[in-house]
């Protein structure tokens, strides 16, 4: 569950980027957040992320206040939150399998457990006979994959995605969501930032507008309309 | 291992940078750190000698330097008195050079001068002493160890002080260097940290593979610093033993007993010389990328 209450995130000279925003996000909901640039679709996500602090009001991730003064366990949440960007970030020196690998990693995990996830979420993404090639080898909507890959791997059960789809070509596109689909049936909280109008409308899902830091609409089986 | 032979890969100018002055800052450390050692050991050989010895001419009868010896002893002033006559100093010289065949073959009893070696009881004694032997017949040389020992610790403490403050100056532009290259691989590296600090991963585990790294770079620059310093004094030790034929064991500081020796340097002080010079190398290597990393690496 994620909880947003009386969020405002304010900049040096009043500039407000955030305005008293207030949602909830159910254990394994689907959520699209949609707006034009700059209505604080990224802030909501980072703040999850607790990579931006709120000026004022409470983040709630899984029963947790991260907005605390005495929460710091920052890892610890993050190694609950599985996130995918529009541009990938994929380490270029590392193939595949290596960069998949790197969300067990960092918590330790054995050998033999990161082999077989990382085998096993490369095949649900399609991947699994690429995993030794490197980033340079592989196309964007491949890169998306694996980033999608690398974002569900180790029970990460909250799915972060900020324009998924942004640098994609509408064919690969519809391919990257289709994964997501799939993972709406794991028992995963998913919650997208986009843009694409089709995408959105498609999938009959919540969808929460924003526009200028303010919720304009939160529907659910709603499409995409501000 | 992979993640530092990348990190030499990716940034090979820096690594080189970094393992240079490690190299310099150990190589120069073991250096001093051998020469202070030997000045101590040095300066604890010749206080061990006699204070004052008197060298006689070869000529002068055993009877007289006798008489000079007893009233020596008897003027009060002196706490001990030793006579080395012509049989024992050829003994003493057989004994210094028993390797060397051709140096024995040419010397005999009567070619060597006797000698007698003196300890004082207060050291204000040392030069009423030595006038008094230097006015004595027969007597060809006398030898004011005093002067030789104050020299000497003035000599070590300089060389002390100059130690301590190139180590300190070489410790301090070792970890400006080992910061600035950490700093920039740090820079290169900026997007993966970046995506790992989001993962959920640790200070810790993003540090580690720089921590690492130091670690590696101080033990393999102090690796090489230790060979070469050792090639270099074992390929000079034939031409220092020709200064150093005399001396037939220098301890290191108190730890004689133990075995340790400067001179010739023994197998226990070789290996602890290796022990301290690798354990400073990764001490700098580490603390260098700690300081780099903490100020480099926000969370």
């Amino acid at each position: 569950m994620i909880k947003f209450d009386s969020v405002s995130k304010a900049y040096p000279h009043g500039n407000f980027h955030l305005k008293d925003i207030s949602f909830q996000i159910d254990t394994n909901e689907f959520v699209f957040f949609v707006g034009p640039s700059g209505a604080g679709k990224t802030t909501i996500l980072k703040m999850i992320l607790k990579a931006i602090i709120p000026t004022s009001g409470s983040i709630f991730v899984n029963d947790l206040e991260i907005t605390d003064k005495k929460f710091n366990n920052i890892d610890k949440l993050r190694q609950q939150i599985g996130v995918v960007f529009q541009d990938f970030k994929i380490i270029n020196d590392k193939n595949i399998f290596e960069n998949v690998a790197l969300s067990l990693k960092i918590t330790q995990t054995a050998k033999k457990i990161i082999q077989d996830e990382v085998n096993k979420v490369l095949d649900m993404v399609g991947l699994e006979e690429k995993k030794f090639m490197f980033p340079i080898q592989l196309s964007a909507g491949e890169l998306q994959r694996a980033a999608i890959a690398r974002a569900i791997i180790g029970g990460r059960d909250i799915i972060l995605a900020d324009e998924p789809t942004g640098n994609l070509d509408p064919k690969t596109a519809w391919e990257i969501m289709r994964i997501f689909k799939k993972l709406d049936h794991e028992e995963k909280t998913i919650i997208i930032a986009t843009h694409n109008v089709d995408i959105v409308n498609s999938f009959k899902k919540r969808v929460i507008a924003l526009k200028e830091g303010i919720i304009k609409k939160d529907l659910r089986s709603a499409g995409y309309e501000l | 291992m992979n993640e530092i032979l990348k990190s030499i890969k990716r940034t090979p100018y820096q690594s080189l940078a970094s393992f240079m002055i490690l190299f310099f800052t150990l190589f120069l450390s073991l250096f001093f750190f051998s020469l202070t050692s030997f000045s101590y050991g040095f300066l604890s050989y010749v206080e061990t000698k006699p204070e004052v010895t008197v060298y006689f001419d070869t000529k002068t009868k055993e009877a007289d330097i006798l008489k000079i010896r007893d009233t020596m002893t008897k003027s009060g002033k002196v706490s001990d008195i030793n006579y080395t006559s012509q049989e024992d100093a050829l003994k003493i010289y057989r004994e210094l050079n028993k390797d060397n065949p051709l140096l024995l073959e040419m010397v005999s009893a009567d070619i060597l001068p006797s000698s007698l070696g003196i300890y004082a009881k207060k050291p204000v004694y040392l030069s009423e002493i030595a006038e008094y032997l230097k006015k004595q017949p027969g007597v060809d040389e006398v030898e004011f160890q005093k002067n030789i020992v104050d020299k000497l610790i003035t000599v070590t403490s300089i060389m002390r002080h100059i130690t301590m403050f190139i180590f300190l100056f070489l410790i301090l532009i070792s970890f400006i260097v080992l910061m600035t290259t950490t700093a920039f691989k740090i820079a290169l590296k900026k997007d993966e940290i970046e995506l790992l600090q989001l993962l959920g991963a640790s200070n810790g585990y993003i540090r580690q593979p720089f921590l690492l790294e130091g670690l590696t770079f101080g033990f393999v620059s102090a690796t090489v610093a230790f060979v070469l310093f050792y090639g270099i004094f074992f390929y000079l030790q034939p031409f220092l033993n020709s200064y150093l034929n005399g001396i037939s064991t220098l301890p290191f500081y108190n730890f004689g007993d133990l075995g340790l020796y400067v001179w010739p340097p023994s197998m226990s002080y070789i290996l602890i010389s290796f022990l301290a010079t690798s354990l400073f190398g990764m001490a700098i290597g580490l603390f260098g990328n700690l300081i780099a990393t903490s100020k480099y690496i926000k969370s």
